[in-house]
């Protein structure tokens, strides 16, 4: 029974990291109707900036605030420089350009910070909680508050604001939003800063019980992408749940099989999906207009 | 004699019913014409016919074989071939190359054969390419045949559509809103190009909004009105069906009527 | 000369250039190198099939590539096949497992194509450490001979860039024959438009698959050559960055090309080893190049694909297409 429950705890604890990434995965597909392939990049640069703000001195809420802020601005920037260009064009030239810009990320990371493996300190010091014969690091509960909390931000977001409004709008009709006053375009900017954002959170957050280092993002970025497609890509509510249910299928297939199954788990999950309920999930994407 | 039987042809998206319960016969070496206000059904039916779309219920009979079911690929190799309302050219490829795809339908040479080149491959390839000059000599615009289709004019891109839709040798073409976008002068050319289709004995359906056009080139007319038939028959006796004006009159007034 | 002569004329050169490269070139690293261009040369042939004739994406390339240098290693050294055995096999495994991938993946499209291929890429990288008994696991796969046909053994620098290249020859003469007839027309045709193709008569899902096939065959021989020339192979070079690496050098050649995507492999594949084109090339300058290496082909395919979507051969094509007119 313990053992189960330990294994519950890690599945949430990555299940919960997974959901951030495929969130983000979700507001760049609801505004654009792309996928964007350097989303794990994000992932990458949160925890690699906030190692490197606390070298520098800050303290780690200032370097964790400043290192989620500067990975939005630079999903920002990415989707100015590189996306818009092509904004609306084939899936082909979207995945291309992002592939590319995932690959420059990367590199600029390795030339920043340098090959090593980093890691943060946790956010609170202090011994595992125990209950039931389970130990809960802090960082879990950390990383499963901080989770919760982006997910409640951004369902008000959503919304409550006018703002979310028009995000929710553009997602619908991007050229019906464009007629009623609303910037597309800027929609689309602030969609990647978000996803970037959001990125960054969860690379920040798990950075003290995993490590980190420049070559991270790839990874991360497929399976926030198989838990976005495992609920159903394009809605927020089944991204979460999606990310949580392929943190789970890694813990238990790693806990009860081979943990050398664990990353595997994922690409096996991905290219079911992918394969079995395609129509389901190209429902909106694929349809084209004869 | 019947080459075309649609029965009671139905397709429903949803709570809408896009076509509703459809038939009617298209006899060898004539022209019909499907029209009716927007939204009545016609492209939904001619997906419906042509193996793009699948209906709710009812039958497609060409010469006695049943085409609900088959892929667009296994219709056309049938005999029926289309064209679409927004041009599906293949940009990057030359008016002359666009046609000799259209010969694919009718081929059979693969991957192997290619890979080694043999003479059967190439046998096809150079018939391939005499029908795609022969066919854009028939349509009179062969001096286009090595410009790329992205630099096509409008008028010579729905030509090179049928010119393609006619190298895969149909028995039966069916053309989607042909004069959509078209000056007067390309729609000229238009009616020449499907009174010279239809001399060589090639069927032919056409969808259009192009009321004088269709008069002119049609031998009888279906009218579709919110996805059912509402009349058949001669253009002079569609023009003057009650039904057909109040279609017209009590929709949206179409600017083409 | 005009183009049209340049045009006709081009392959020979071409293939005259490559065959007097040993003869001019007497350092044995640098004639290396140049076999090494050979072999992304031919992944990157298949590639162009795939993604510039047929505008389907490949992430995960270098899986076949994979898939075909440990076949090739596994028959050879374990199995105790002739070379040519193995190296037959290298292909049929690869084409065995671009096909198992193809049918489900090839029915998606655009974006989750790319993942599904990605994903088989990222699956196959991990199955490589992980099947030990048959790969060796991370230490990888050491001892495996030298390529050889009947009694001829190639092992020289020169035998083997001649070897390469010669594949290469071959892949390129099929590669041409199936672009210039019907399935090459068939493939241009379902990139432009899948409707009109279909209208056609295109077994679209069928030339999907087959160029699929046709392509992982070609990266599982370029694998097998690559255990055969350097006798070693480890999971490490089929990762998903050599799969962004030959995206990297078809997207720079440009798409409806086969000349393209190989002198951009070819120029791509220098930029690894500076140090043996230019002599006397101080070391660090060598290794500073290496290191930025991949921001090279990352900012390669991003101003590529803004800026001049079909690639180099686009851009040739539109300045002869000029000259002809005036």
């Amino acid at each position: 029974m313990s053992e189960f429950l330990q294994f519950l705890v890690a599945g949430l604890k990555n299940g919960s990291i997974y959901a951030l990434i495929a969130l983000g995965f979700t507001i760049v597909y609801a505004a654009t109707g792309a996928i964007n392939f350097a989303q794990g990049e994000f992932f990458m640069l949160g925890g690699m900036l906030c190692v490197s703000f606390t070298d520098l001195g800050m303290p780690l809420p200032v370097a964790a605030v400043a290192a989620i802020a500067a990975t939005a601005a630079i999903g920002a920037a990415f989707e100015l420089l590189a996306v818009r260009p092509i904004a609306g064009d084939s899936p082909l030239r979207i995945i291309m350009v992002t592939i590319g810009g995932a690959v420059v990320l990367r590199q600029l990371a390795l030339h920043f910070f340098g090959p090593d493996e980093r890691a943060l300190a946790p956010f609170t010091e202090g011994a595992s909680l125990k209950a039931f014969g389970v130990a809960v690091e802090l960082q879990t509960l950390w990383i499963w508050g901080l989770t919760a909390l982006a997910v409640v931000a951004l369902a008000l977001l959503y919304r409550k604001t006018a703002f979310g409004r028009a995000m929710r709008a553009t997602a619908i009709r991007r050229d019906a939003a464009r007629l009623v006053g609303i910037n597309a375009g800027m929609m689309v900017t602030v969609a990647f800063a978000l996803a970037a954002g959001l990125g960054a959170l969860a690379g920040v957050a798990v950075a003290p019980l995993t490590q980190t280092a420049f070559g991270v993002g790839a990874a991360i970025g497929v399976k926030g992408f198989a838990a976005a497609i495992l609920g159903g890509i394009g809605n927020p509510i089944t991204a979460v749940a999606g990310g949580l249910l392929l943190g789970l299928l890694e813990s238990f297939a790693a806990g009860y099989f081979d943990p050398a199954y664990k990353d595997g788990v994922a690409l096996v999950v991905l290219l079911v999906v992918l394969f079995v309920a395609p129509q389901g999930l190209l429902a909106k994407a694929g349809r084209v207009k004869v | 004699m019947t080459l075309l039987q649609v029965r009671n042809v139905t397709r429903r998206f949803g709570g809408l019913t896009a076509v509703d319960d459809v038939s009617f016969d298209v006899y060898e070496g004539t022209v019909k014409a499907l029209i009716g206000p927007n939204g009545a059904g016609k492209s939904t039916l001619f997906n419906a016919l042509t193996g793009f779309d699948r209906p709710d219920e009812g039958s497609v009979v060409f010469e006695g074989e049943e085409l609900v079911g088959r892929k667009p690929r296994e219709v056309v190799r049938v005999g029926l071939a289309r064209t679409f309302q927004n041009t599906q050219l293949f940009e990057e490829m030359t008016a002359g190359e666009n046609v000799m795809v259209g010969s694919q339908a009718r081929q059979r040479r693969g991957f192997t054969t290619a890979m080694l080149r043999l003479p059967n491959a190439v046998a096809e390839d150079r018939e391939a390419r005499e029908d795609a000059s022969r066919l854009l000599r028939l349509i009179g615009i062969e001096e286009w045949i090595d410009v790329p289709a992205a630099d096509l004019p409008a008028g010579i891109r729905r030509l090179v559509e049928i010119a393609r839709a006619l190298a895969t040798r149909p028995r039966l073409l069916l053309l989607d809103e042909p004069a959509a976008g078209l000056n007067a002068t390309e729609t000229r050319e238009l009616v020449q190009t499907l009174f010279r289709v239809r001399d060589s004995g090639i069927t032919v359906v056409i969808v259009e909004h192009d009321m004088g056009l269709v008069m002119e080139v049609s031998d009888e007319i279906v009218v579709l009105d919110r996805g059912a038939k509402i009349a058949e028959g001669p253009p002079r006796m569609i023009q003057k069906d009650p039904a057909v004006i109040a279609a017209y009159l009590g929709g949206e007034v179409d600017d083409d009527v | 000369m005009n183009a049209r002569t340049l045009r006709a004329l081009a392959p020979l050169i071409a293939v005259a250039l490559a065959l007097i490269v040993p003869l001019a070139v007497s350092d044995r690293f640098l004639l290396k190198v140049f076999t090494f261009c050979g072999i992304n040369a031919l992944v990157v042939v298949g590639l162009a099939l795939l993604f510039g004739y047929a505008g389907q994406v490949s992430l995960g390339h270098a899986a076949f590539m994979g898939l075909g240098a440990y076949t090739s290693a596994y028959c050879t050294v374990e199995l105790g096949w002739p070379w040519l055995l193995g190296f037959v096999a290298a292909g049929v495994v690869a084409a065995l497992g671009g096909l198992i991938l193809a049918i489900p993946s090839l029915r998606l499209k655009g974006y989750y194509l790319a993942m599904a291929t990605l994903g088989f890429g990222l699956l196959m990288s991990l199955a490589f450490i992980q099947a030990e008994p048959i790969t060796g696991g991370v230490d990888g796969f050491s001892g495996i001979p030298f390529p050889s046909i009947g009694p001829v053994e190639f092992r020289s620098a020169s035998s083997l860039y001649w070897l390469v290249w010669g594949a290469v020859g071959i892949a390129v003469l099929v590669a041409h024959n199936i672009t210039s007839l019907r399935p090459g027309r068939a493939m241009r045709a379902l990139h432009g438009s899948e409707l009109g193709a279909q209208a056609c008569g295109v077994d679209i899902v069928g030339v999907k698959v087959r160029t699929f096939v046709v392509s992982a065959l070609m990266a599982g021989l370029a694998g097998a050559l690559y255990a055969g020339v350097v006798g070693f192979i480890s999971p490490s070079l089929f990762t998903l960055t050599a799969s962004i690496t030959f995206i990297a050098m078809t997207i720079v050649g440009g798409t409806s090309s086969l000349a393209g995507p190989i002198l951009a492999a070819v120029a791509l594949t220098l930029v690894q080893y500076s140090d043996a084109l230019i002599p006397g090339l101080p070391r660090e300058t060598a290794q500073t190049i290496q290191s930025y290496q991949e921001d090279i082909y990352g900012l390669a395919i991003v101003l590529i694909v803004i800026f001049a979507p079909r690639g180099l051969a686009g851009l040739w094509k539109r300045r002869s297409a000029g000259n002809e007119a005036s």
